[in-house]
């Protein structure tokens, strides 16, 4: 559906019943919102202000949207609403879209199955067996089945882009910086951006024109001149050595990658990351370490759900924090909250943390090495296609399998660059993406590139898709 | 055995701005509570602290007052422990560079010049503040993200009355500087005192912290009871153990709070959500454009200038206002030793007993210029000064009106004194015998009693000459 498709149907009370049943029933399938409401800010007229005017948006629940719940796919902050909204909703508005609900996610952020949060896992709308990814699994999901044509992530270590190739759709990290943060749950600081997941590559770049640009409450925000994509790029590099483990079936979409690149007009070239083999360890340290600080904030006594009454008599604050905390979050959480604060432990800080920092510098000069001799890096999303829910037998991966895998879409979060998945191959069912990495503030380009292959080999839909029905 | 002690202190100095470190909320005292909070300063997920610019040059103008070395980028770190009145559970400090190391700062402590050196100046956000009702623990979140910096001192101080002398002239410092009030009551400059009492000169003895010192005083009374507890310890054989004591102003005892080896551990790191900042030459153009004349500086200055006593020069820049004042009536021509005398005199204690300051008063430095001229020039007496100094105070009129419309000024004329000094010589035979005797005493009396039917109006002079005229006549005739 257009931009004007999707203004008529919200404008239309009429048609909006009927995407709104629509969408309750995929999302019985699905679990992929948490809260949908075709109504409350859907526009009253079919035409208006802005290039997003009447386009629909799901909020993935670690971004704050005024008047509607922050959960963060935790029990903890099961009963939070939000007092203001993020920098980035508040943009998305003013070019014209609307909220329509807030998206499940996997617990503050952390996981790449779709499988933690408080809420129930979410499912892939091209097969319920296999996991959508994560951790921005609803967003992903609910654009992938058509329920909204544009969905709200976050990227810390590939959250925004492994859902989006699991269920085929299109997943935008940001240059660290070009989005501000203001509003996003901060699961790893120096690492989240907020991520744009849509239907089109049209949609993604019109979405990211709206929010980019530096705000006084992110210092950590920059306005970059918008990069003008040339054309097709002329070189585009593949690290072939890190490739190895790859499994068989996204070894040969890669390959369909690399080839539809060349139709296109570039030349592929071999690149040397080295330093790839270690972005999975150095990721989880940095990443633990700065959660461990950003979720202390959860304790109980200003918001969220409180267990124990720890001020009354006989009681002290210390226990009500340790109460609520221990029945508030979940073991994924609690996990890299224990990691987190184990690698920041005063005298060990050197063996890891400063440590990862070393590895992160490392990664960023060899990526900006390799950036100097081609225009574009091609990488796997994820080594392997969507595994299957809730097993590790089989092509199930356990936890720690999980954290290795995410080596190709860490990669971008520790030096910062822009990253877009895209989808190549359904895969009978179990779709498989690739991702386009530039230099730093090169979205547009991704786009534009992403773009012409999708124009030339257009991906196909999901069996659990809502159709022309809105 | 002589017991060595050092004592280093750690001074918190809330910052004067308008809205906190972090957000735009007021930064005020005495607001009801939870009146100026927002997301940010509670700590609500998904916020970002966005760095004030004017605590920033406030702190740095601290810094720069104590001659530190100042950082030319602004980087904070994250310290981490839970309470609940820290909303984040982390404070945004700064660790790795403060914004100013290795200064000093000189003072006087008994009239000697001391001087200690500063080791760091560092900017942070203050916490909220919980208070125990009964069964209840109440948190107030007024005062979490005020602007807070730190000023830590070597432990170059050696006893009590040292270290409340030093505060004193601290808290004078940063009042000059206007960046912090020094209200010790509110907790705008607040202290915590680290003492070691070590048996020998050449090594400190264990490290104690001592919290809770909510007065100049209190500083000094814990510091006295440490001291003495520290070298009980020593003298029995036993080791003084390094922890965090508090300080219980009603028993006027210091208590373990916890213990340093079980202390936690902060967990530093770099705040990835404050990049560092990196200052321009105009921001440092800016800090040296806001330096003041310091308070022992201007001190020594104005005394050797005036001639001013320790006392007087110690009175008139203690506070900055106090100065400001007196220096105006400087560039008004007046005699500094004349303003500093009635300044700590006679308008102190008017000032006091009418509850307000130099600032609030009605008493201006060109009315106490005029009022010291009329004196000086004989327009009125001294006493009645007193009087008009009084009036103006009272009514709000400027001196010469004040002489003018209440009818005070001095009676030179002859012939009324005359009257009046014949009056007082019949009442008191025996003076008149006196003076025809050629004694001179009851001279002071008898202008006293002029002095007396005239309210003090009468010339003193003009009663001498009549006085001596009488005598004269008396023994011509």
């Amino acid at each position: 559906m257009t931009t004007q498709q999707w203004a008529a149907t919200a404008s239309d009370s009429a048609r909006r019943g009927k995407w709104s049943a629509r969408v309750a029933e995929l999302n019985g399938e699905l679990n992929a919102l948490l809260s949908f409401d075709a109504d409350a800010r859907a526009p009253v007229a079919v035409s208006g202000d802005g290039p997003l005017f009447g386009v629909p948006f799901v909020v993935k629940d670690n971004i704050a949207v005024d008047g509607l719940p922050l959960t963060c796919g935790s029990r903890l902050l099961a009963d939070l609403v939000s007092p203001y909204s993020a920098t980035a909703v508040a943009r998305l508005e003013q070019a014209g879209a609307w909220v329509a609900g807030k998206a499940n996610l996997d617990e503050f952020g952390m996981g790449s199955s779709g499988q933690h949060s408080a809420f129930g896992p979410v499912r892939n709308p091209w097969d319920h067996r296999a996991v959508p990814g994560g951790s921005s699994s609803g967003s992903a999901a609910a654009v992938a089945a058509g329920m909204v044509p544009l969905a709200l992530g976050s990227d810390t270590g590939g959250s925004v882009r492994q859902p989006a190739s699991f269920c085929g759709v299109y997943g935008l990290k940001p240059t660290y910086g070009a989005v501000s943060r203001f509003g996003l749950v901060a699961y790893a600081s120096s690492l989240d951006v907020v991520g744009i997941i849509a239907d089109t590559p049209q949609l993604a770049r019109a979405a990211f024109a709206a929010v980019r640009g530096a705000d006084e409450w992110d210092q950590s925000s920059v306005t970059a001149a918008a990069s003008q994509p040339a054309g097709m790029p002329s070189k585009v590099g593949v690290p072939r050595v890190a490739l190895a483990g790859l499994d068989a079936r996204v070894a040969e979409v890669l390959a369909t990658a690399e080839h539809q690149l060349e139709e296109s007009g570039c030349t592929v070239v071999d690149v040397e990351l080295p330093a790839l083999e270690h972005v999975a360890a150095a990721y989880y340290v940095i990443a633990t370490a700065e959660a461990s600080a950003n979720l202390a904030r959860y304790d109980g006594i200003r918001y969220g759900a409180r267990v124990g009454d720890g001020g009354g008599p006989g009681e002290d604050a210390e226990k009500l924090v340790r109460a609520t905390r221990s029945a508030g979050f979940g073991q994924e959480v609690k996990t890299r909250i224990l990691t987190g604060t184990f690698v920041l432990r005063s005298g060990f800080q050197e063996q890891y943390y400063q440590r990862a920092q070393r590895v992160r510098t490392l990664v960023r000069e060899e990526v900006e090495r390799e950036l100097r001799r081609c225009d574009l890096l091609l990488l796997p999303t994820y080594p392997v296609p969507p595994f299957t829910a809730g097993s590790t037998a089989g092509d199930g991966l356990d936890e720690l399998q999980q954290k290795q895998a995410d080596l190709f879409t860490g990669i971008a979060n520790l030096t910062g660059h822009p990253a877009l998945a895209f989808p190549v191959d359904s895969n009978g069912g179990r779709p498989i993406g690739m991702q386009l990495m530039g230099p730093a503030h090169s979205e547009e380009q991704l786009l534009a590139v992403v773009e012409r292959l999708t124009e030339r080999w257009p991906p196909p839909r999901p069996g659990s898709h809502i159709g022309e029905v809105a | 055995m002589s017991e060595v002690t050092h004592v280093g202190l750690e001074i918190h100095v809330q910052l004067l701005t308008e809205s906190k470190v972090f957000c735009a909320c007021r930064n005020s005292y005495g607001d009801e509570a939870n009146s100026n909070v927002c997301p940010v300063c509670l700590g609500y997920p998904g916020i970002l602290p966005a760095l004030n610019e004017e605590a920033v040059t406030k702190a740095y103008q601290i810094a720069s007052a104590l001659g530190c070395t100042l950082s030319h980028s602004v980087g904070f770190e994250r310290k981490n422990y839970f309470y609940p009145d820290l909303p984040k559970n982390y404070q945004i400090s700064q660790y790795a560079a403060p914004l100013g190391s290795d200064g000093q700062f000189l003072y006087e402590c008994d009239g000697q010049e001391r001087r200690v050196r500063i080791r760091e100046v560092h900017l942070e956000e203050d916490a909220g503040k919980m208070i125990h009702a009964g069964d209840l623990s109440l948190l107030d979140y007024n005062r979490a993200g005020t602007p807070l910096v730190e000023v830590v001192t070597q432990p170059d101080l050696r006893s009590g009355a040292d270290a409340e002398q030093l505060l004193t002239a601290f808290r004078s410092l940063v009042r000059y500087i206007g960046v912090c009030d020094g209200n010790m009551e509110h907790g705008s400059l607040r202290a915590d005192a680290n003492i070691s009492v070590s048996d020998t000169e050449d090594r400190l003895g264990a490290k104690v912290e001592v919290k809770n010192l909510n007065s100049f005083k209190f500083v000094r009374a814990a510091i006295g009871f440490e001291e003495l507890r520290q070298a009980a310890e020593l003298v029995a054989g036993r080791e003084v153990v390094s922890e965090t004591r508090l300080w219980n102003e009603n028993r006027d005892v210091t208590k373990t709070m916890r213990v340093k080896e079980t202390d936690s551990d902060y967990r530093y790191f770099g705040e990835p959500d404050l990049p560092p900042y990196p200052l321009a030459p105009a921001f440092f153009d800016e800090v040296a454009a806001r330096a003041v004349e310091l308070p022992l500086a201007k001190r020594r200055r104005l005394a050797a200038a005036h001639s001013l006593s320790d006392a007087q020069s110690a009175f008139v820049t203690a506070e900055p206002e106090t100065a400001r004042f007196f220096e105006r009536c400087l560039t008004s021509g007046a005699d500094g030793k004349a303003v500093a005398n009635w300044l700590a005199a006679d308008v102190q204690r008017l000032l006091r007993q009418r509850g307000e300051t130099l600032g609030s008063s009605a008493l201006s430095p060109e009315r106490l210029v005029q009022l010291l001229s009329l004196v000086d020039r004989g327009e009125i007496t001294g006493k009645i000064g007193k009087q008009v100094l009084q009036a103006i105070l009272e009514s709000d009129r400027d001196p010469a009106a004040i002489v003018e419309e209440d009818g005070l000024r001095p009676v030179t004329d002859a012939a009324a004194l005359g009257q009046v000094l014949s009056e007082v010589l019949a009442e008191h035979p025996q003076v008149r015998a006196q003076l025809s005797g050629g004694d001179r005493k009851p001279v002071g009396f008898l202008i006293g009693k002029v002095m007396q039917r005239t309210a003090g109006q009468a010339d003193p002079g003009a009663i001498r000459t009549l006085i001596e005229a009488e005598v004269a006549e008396e023994a011509g005739g």
